[in-house]
C-alpha cells in the first residue's frame, strides 16, 4: 500500500513545524519530492536495504546514547544506584523520560535514509526479511536444508513512516491545539484515499467531523486531568520530605542516637593538591551557630546570602569569594553536587579553610552563605581549583544575631544573652505576633538545657579566668585523656532519662563520635566566653595515587574558634585522633572493588559533566563513526560492484560468444512471460517458448538462430565474419517477428 | 570418417536396434554414446525389461564378435579370462582365450559372481588388457562391456563395490515401455523373435572409425568447465558421502562428445551434458546412510545439481 503523493512531505513539514525542526523537515520533504523530478532509480538489492536498516538502527542507538548523556542520564542513574532515595529515583526517571522524548522527536530524521532508499529504488516494497532477523534466520535455514523457502512478504515503508512522523510530532513543546488539527487533517487525507465508495461523501464527512470533535474534547479533558495531577500530586511535593544533610541552614546531628552509626565508605571527594602532600586537614562544608535539641542551626546567618558573580567573560569558571585576599595554595577538588535545589543539582562545596577563590568551576550559580558555606548549582559533578591560605575566611565574624522563633521561648530567655521582641506591625493584625529573639552574640549562645552539664565541666577543669590559648590546651587535653572515641552508644540508664545526650556524654559515658566532641567543645568554649561555631565537613587523610580521596565515612564535625586578635575563625578539633583508626576498622574487605567502581563512575561522570562537555566528546565520536560506517556501506558496495564488473570482464575474456545478439531476443521473450531459468539450456527453453501462445511464427527462425548462436558460443572454431553478420541479422528478424506477433496479439 | 558418415553409422545402428527394441530410443542413444566414447555400460533394471535383448541387438547390428557370460556365484576368473591348458602332444601349455577376448561382451547379472571374478572383469575393462600366467594379452580395439544387474534380488548377490562402479562410464535403466509400444512388442514376437532375423548393418571398422570421430568432436573450455562444475558440485552436495571422481568428468565429456556426434553436431552443446549427467555421474556417488534412509537418492542429488548449476547459454 503506497501513500498518496505529497502526503509524506507534508507530514514531514508538519513534524518540522511541531518539533521546532523546520529546516530538517523541509530538507527531507524536498529530498523526497525530488524523486518526482529526477527519474533516476537505483537497483537496490535486499542486502542494500538490510544495510540501510542497520545503519538507521545504529543511528537510533547513537541518538539514544547521545540524548541520554545529554539529559544527565548517567549521572542521575549513578546517583540513584549509589543512594536509592525517592528524589534520586525521580531524577533518573526524568532523565530517561527526557531521553525517550528527545529520541522520539528525532525518529523521522533517523529513519529517513530508509524511506529515501525505498523512494529512490526501483522497488515498490521492501521484503520483510531485511528488517526481521527471525525471518532472515528462517530463510537461511531453509536455504541450507534445501527446504522450500517461506513466502517472501514485502511492505511499503510509506505508512509506517507516516505513523512514526505523527508520533514524533506529538512530542511537541507547544501547548496550543495546532498539533491536534494538523493531525486530523493528515489523517483525513489518508482516509480520503482509502474511503469506502459505498457511502456518500456527506456521510463520510459527518462521521469524520464527529470523530474529530469527540477527539478534540477528549484530549482537552485529558490535558485538564493531567494538569490537575501535575499541580496536586507533583513529585516535587514528595521530594520535600527528603531533606539532605548538606543543608546550609540546619544540621541534624546523630547526638542521642543509640547503637552503631553506620557509615558508607563510598568515595565522595577526590583531591589533587598542587604540591604533593600539601592538603588541608579539613574540608568544610558548613558551620552552624545555634544548637538546640541535638540540631545545629545557622541562626541569623541564614539571612546573609551573597550571590557570587562569575568573573567575566561569563563562562570563565572563576568565582572570587574574597576578592582582596592573596593565597598561597591551590587544591583541585572533585565532588558531587548530590543535593537538589530549585530543580537542578546543587550542593555545598567542601572547601579548605581560608578559601578565597574558586577556579574552573562549571557551575550555574554560586552562593556564599554567611554561615561559612558555599552552595553551587551546576551539573551533578564539579571539578574545580580552590585557592586558599591562612588568614581571612569568608565566614561572618562573631557578633550579633536575631532568630525568629516562637517555640522554646523560655529556653532562649534563660540563656540570658538576648531578648524576645514582637516583630512587625502585629497589633493591627489578627494573627498572633511573631517574636524575634535578638542575641547580643549568637556565637556565645548556649542552650539552658545543657548549661548545668557544661558548668560542671567548666568547674572540673577550672576553665574560668584562663586565657584563650590556655583554655584550648586544657580542653584538648581533657578530651584526649578522659574521653574515648566510639561509634557505639549504649542506651541510657533508666534512672537518668531526663539527661540530654550531650550531658550524658560529658558527665557519664565520656565516649562518642565527632559530633559529640565538636558540640561539647563549642558549648564549653562559649560557656567561658570564647565565641565558637560548629563546623561540618570532611577530614582528609587517605592518600590515593598522587592525590587524596575522601569517603563518606570521613565526614567529620569540629569546632571553629574565634581569634579576636586576628579576627579569624580557626579550626579546633577535640575528637581524639584515634577516630581515623576506629573508622578504618569498619571498612569492608571488598572496599577495593567499590573503589574501582567509584573510580570508573567518577571518570565517566567527569567525562559527562566535568570541565569538558560530553556533547562535544560524543559528537566527536559518533559523527566520524557514523560517517565511517556510511562510507563503508557505500564504498564496499562500490568496490563490490567494481569487483563484479571485473569478474564479468574476466568472464568475457575467457568465454567466447557472450557478445551474441541472441541475448537481446532472450530478454525480450523473457519479458513476454517465458523467462529462462539459470539451469535451463536454450533448446529446452525453446520448447517452452514454442508452446506459449503467439510464438508459433518464431519457431523455425528461432531454432536456426539458436543453432547459430550455439556455434558462436560453444564451437571452438567459432563463426566467421559472414556468419556473425547472419547471427545479427537473424536476431533482428526474430525481434521483428516478435514485435509483429505482439501487435497481432493486441 | 566425416561427421555425417559417422552420424549415418549411428542412425543405422539405432534403426536396427529399434526393430527389436520398441520405445527405448533414449536408452539406445545412451548406449550408442557409450559405445562411441569407449566406455562400458551397466544396465540396471527389473528382469524382463529387455536388457539382454538390447545388448544382443547392438551386438548383432555390428558385425563384430559377441560373447555372453552368465555370471553365477561359482564363476571363476579363468572362466572369463581364459586358461592355459597343457597339451600332451607337444608337451606345452596353450592359452585358451576366455570370453573376454571379444568385441562386445554381455556380462549378464554381474552381481551374482563373487567379488574375485567381478574384479577380474573390471580390471580388463579398465586397462583394456589382461595378464594371464604372467603374460600380458591385449584385448581387441573395440572392447565394449554391457553388464546387467537386477536390483530386486539381494540373496546370493555380491553388489559391486563403489570403486568398481566407477569403471562403468554409464549406468542407466530401461524402464517399462508405453502400453502401445508393449503391444508392438507382443505383435513382433507373435511368431518368432525379431532378434533372430536381425542382420548386421555396420562393420567393426565403421565402429572403430566412429570412436575416432567422436574423439574429435569439439568441446569448448566453457563447457569443460561446466562439466567440472557439475561433477564438483556432487562432492559438496548434501547427503553425499563420496562425490564423483575426475574419472566421472572425463567420462561425461567423452560421452557428451559422442552424443553430440549422434545429434549431428560438430561440437558439444550444454544439452548433451545435461542429458548424460545422471547416467554418467549418479552411480558413482556414495550416499550417506541417513540420507539414503531419508529417501535421498544419488539420482536425485545429480538432478538437483543440474538444476542448480548455471548452464552456459
Amino acid at each position: 500500500m503506497k501513500p498518496p503523493p505529497f502526503l509524506l512531505s507534508v507530514t514531514l513539514l508538519f513534524w518540522g513545524w511541531q518539533s521546532d525542526l523546520v529546516l530538517p523537515g523541509a530538507l527531507m520533504a524536498v529530498i523526497l519530492e525530488s524523486a518526482l523530478v529526477f527519474r533516476t532509480r537505483w537497483d537496490l538489492s535486499e542486502d542494500d536495504f538490510s544495510k540501510t536498516w542497520s545503519f538507521c538502527s545504529l543511528v537510533l542507538l547513537s541518538a539514544v546514547v547521545y540524548s541520554f548523556t545529554n539529559n544527565e542520564g548517567p549521572s542521575s542513574f549513578a546517583t540513584m544506584f549509589d543512594d536509592l532515595s525517592a528524589s534520586n529515583q525521580r531524577t533518573a526517571t526524568v532523565a530517561s523520560a527526557r531521553t525517550a522524548a528527545q529520541v522520539i522527536r528525532w525518529l523521522p530524521m533517523i529513519f529517513f535514509p530508509f524511506l529515501a532508499a525505498q523512494t529512490f529504488s526501483t522497488r515498490e516494497s521492501i521484503p520483510l526479511t531485511t528488517l526481521s532477523l527471525i525471518l532472515q534466520r528462517r530463510w537461511r535455514k531453509a536455504k541450507q536444508l534445501g527446504q522450500p523457502l517461506p513466502p517472501a512478504r514485502g511492505f511499503n515503508v510509506g505508512y509506517p513512516y507516516f505513523c512514526a512522523a505523527l508520533l514524533s510530532a506529538s512530542f511537541h513543546p507547544s501547548e496550543d491545539t495546532s498539533f491536534f488539527w494538523g493531525f486530523c487533517a493528515l489523517l483525513m487525507w489518508v482516509l480520503w484515499t482509502q474511503r469506502s465508495r459505498r457511502y456518500g461523501i456527506a456521510v463520510w464527512i459527518v462521521l469524520l467531523a464527529a470523530a474529530g470533535t469527540a477527539g478534540y474534547f477528549g484530549q482537552r479533558s485529558m490535558a485538564g486531568a493531567q494538569a490537575y495531577l501535575t499541580n496536586h500530586l507533583s513529585a516535587q511535593w514528595l521530594a520535600n520530605f527528603i531533606r539532605r544533610a548538606d543543608d546550609p541552614f540546619q544540621n541534624r546531628t546523630s547526638l542521642g542516637l543509640v547503637g552503631r552509626l553506620k557509615m558508607s565508605d563510598s568515595i565522595v571527594i577526590r583531591l589533587q593538591p598542587e604540591t604533593p602532600k600539601n592538603v588541608p586537614a579539613y574540608l568544610r562544608e558548613a558551620s552552624y551557630r545555634l544548637y538546640r535539641g541535638s540540631t545545629w542551626y545557622s541562626g541569623s546567618s541564614r539571612d546573609y546570602i551573597d550571590s557570587i558573580a562569575e568573573e567575566q567573560p561569563a563562562p570563565s569558571g572563576n568565582w572570587p569569594l574574597l576578592s582582596d585576599k592573596r593565597t598561597a595554595s591551590r587544591l583541585n577538588i572533585a565532588c558531587y553536587l548530590d543535593g537538589f535545589d530549585k530543580g537542578s543539582p546543587a550542593g555545598l562545596l567542601p572547601l579548605p579553610s581560608g578559601t578565597a577563590r574558586l577556579e574552573k568551576l562549571a557551575a550555574y550559580t554560586v552562593d556564599r552563605y554567611a554561615a561559612g558555606s558555599v552552595m553551587a548549582h551546576g551539573p551533578g559533578l564539579v571539578l574545580f581549583d580552590a585557592h586558599y591560605g591562612p588568614g581571612a575566611t569568608f565566614d561572618l565574624p562573631s557578633g550579633f544575631g536575631t532568630v525568629t522563633n516562637l517555640r522554646g521561648r523560655r529556653l532562649y530567655e534563660e540563656s540570658g544573652l538576648g531578648r524576645f521582641e514582637p516583630h512587625g506591625d502585629w497589633a493591627s493584625s489578627n494573627d498572633p505576633p511573631v517574636f524575634v529573639y535578638s542575641y547580643t552574640n549568637e556565637d556565645l549562645a548556649v542552650t539552658p538545657l545543657e548549661a548545668a552539664a557544661l558548668d560542671a565541666v567548666v568547674d572540673e577543669l577550672k576553665l574560668k579566668g584562663r586565657d584563650q590559648s590556655e583554655t584550648l590546651r586544657v580542653l584538648q587535653q581533657f578530651f584526649d585523656n578522659q574521653f574515648k572515641y566510639s561509634m557505639w552508644q549504649s542506651p541510657p540508664r533508666s534512672s537518668n532519662t531526663n539527661q540530654t545526650p550531650l550531658a550524658r556524654f560529658l558527665l557519664e559515658t565520656r565516649s562518642g563520635h565527632c559530633e559529640y566532641f565538636a558540640t561539647a567543645t563549642v558549648l564549653l568554649l562559649r560557656r567561658v566566653g570564647i565565641p565558637a561555631r560548629y563546623a561540618t565537613g570532611y577530614s582528609v587523610h587517605e592518600e590515593s595515587g598522587d592525590g587524596y580521596v575522601v569517603r563518606l565515612s570521613d565526614a567529620h564535625a569540629w569546632t571553629l574558634v574565634w581569634d579576636e586578635t586576628h579576627k579569624v575563625w580557626n579550626d579546633f578539633d577535640t575528637t581524639p585522633a584515634i577516630w581515623v583508626e576506629a573508622e578504618k576498622k569498619n571498612r569492608s574487605p571488598l572496599r577495593w572493588l567499590k573503589d574501582a567502581w567509584s573510580r570508573f563512575t567518577f571518570e565517566f561522570a567527569k567525562l559527562r559533566n566535568g570541565q569538558g562537555n560530553i556533547r562535544g566528546y560524543l559528537l566527536w565520536i559518533i559523527v566520524p563513526g557514523m560517517v565511517l560506517l556510511l562510507g563503508q556501506i557505500v564504498f564496499r558496495r562500490g568496490r563490490k560492484r567494481r569487483k563484479d564488473k571485473k569478474s564479468d570482464a574476466d568472464f568475457l575474456a575467457i568465454w567466447p560468444g557472450l557478445d551474441s545478439d541472441f541475448y537481446q531476443l532472450e530478454k525480450k521473450i523473457a519479458a513476454r512471460g517465458v523467462p529462462r531459468s539459470d539451469a535451463e539450456p536454450l533448446n529446452l527453453w525453446l520448447q517452452r517458448v514454442e508452446k506459449s501462445p503467439g510464438m508459433e511464427t518464431l519457431r523455425e527462425p528461432l531454432r536456426e538462430l539458436i543453432k547459430l548462436h550455439y556455434r558462436h558460443r560453444f564451437d571452438p572454431h567459432g563463426l566467421n565474419a559472414a556468419e556473425r553478420e547472419k547471427l545479427k541479422a537473424e536476431t533482428k528478424r526474430c525481434l521483428e517477428l516478435l514485435a509483429q506477433s505482439r501487435s497481432g496479439n493486441s | 570418417m566425416n561427421p555425417s558418415a559417422a552420424r549415418e553409422v549411428f542412425q543405422k545402428i539405432a534403426t536396427n536396434i529399434s526393430r527389436v527394441i520398441q520405445g527405448h530410443a533414449a536408452p539406445t542413444r545412451k548406449l550408442l554414446a557409450a559405445l562411441a566414447s569407449g566406455g562400458h555400460v551397466l544396465l540396471e533394471d527389473f528382469p524382463g525389461t529387455g536388457k539382454t535383448t538390447l545388448a544382443k541387438a547392438l551386438a548383432r547390428s555390428v558385425d563384430a564378435k559377441f560373447k555372453r557370460v552368465q555370471f553365477t556365484p561359482d564363476l571363476l576368473p579363468s572362466d572369463i579370462l581364459g586358461v592355459a591348458i597343457f597339451n600332451q602332444l607337444d608337451q606345452q601349455f596353450h592359452f585358451h582365450e576366455g570370453p573376454i577376448f571379444t568385441n562386445i561382451l554381455l556380462a549378464d547379472e554381474i552381481n551374482r559372481a563373487s567379488p574375485r571374478t567381478q574384479s577380474a572383469l573390471l580390471e580388463a575393462m579398465g586397462e583394456g588388457q589382461v595378464s594371464v600366467d604372467g603374460e600380458r594379452r591385449n584385448l581387441a580395439d573395440l572392447f565394449f562391456v554391457i553388464a546387467t544387474q537386477n536390483p530386486v534380488e539381494f540373496r546370493g548377490t555380491y553388489p559391486l563395490p563403489e570403486a568398481q562402479m566407477d569403471r562403468f562410464a554409464m549406468q542407466f535403466t530401461l524402464g517399462y515401455v508405453q502400453p502401445a509400444d508393449e503391444v508392438a512388442v507382443l505383435t513382433a514376437q507373435a511368431n518368432n523373435h525379431p532378434l533372430d532375423a536381425l542382420a548386421s548393418c555396420v562393420t567393426l571398422a565403421d565402429v572403430t572409425a566412429l570412436k575416432h570421430t567422436a574423439q574429435n568432436i569439439r568441446i569448448s573450455d566453457e563447457l569443460k568447465r561446466y562439466v567440472v562444475d557439475l561433477v564438483g558440485a556432487t562432492r559438496s552436495a548434501n547427503g553425499v558421502q563420496l562425490g564423483a571422481s575426475p574419472r566421472a568428468s572425463i567420462a561425461l565429456m567423452k560421452a557428451a562428445q559422442a552424443l553430440a556426434l549422434f545429434d549431428g553436431l560438430e561440437f558439444v552443446t550444454p544439452e548433451q551434458i545435461q542429458e548424460l549427467a545422471v547416467p554418467v555421474i549418479a552411480h558413482r556417488l556414495v550416499m550417506q546412510p541417513q540420507a539414503r534412509f531419508s529417501g535421498l537418492t544419488a539420482r536425485g542429488v545429480v538432478e538437483d545439481v543440474v538444476k542448480k548449476i548455471k548452464v552456459p547459454a
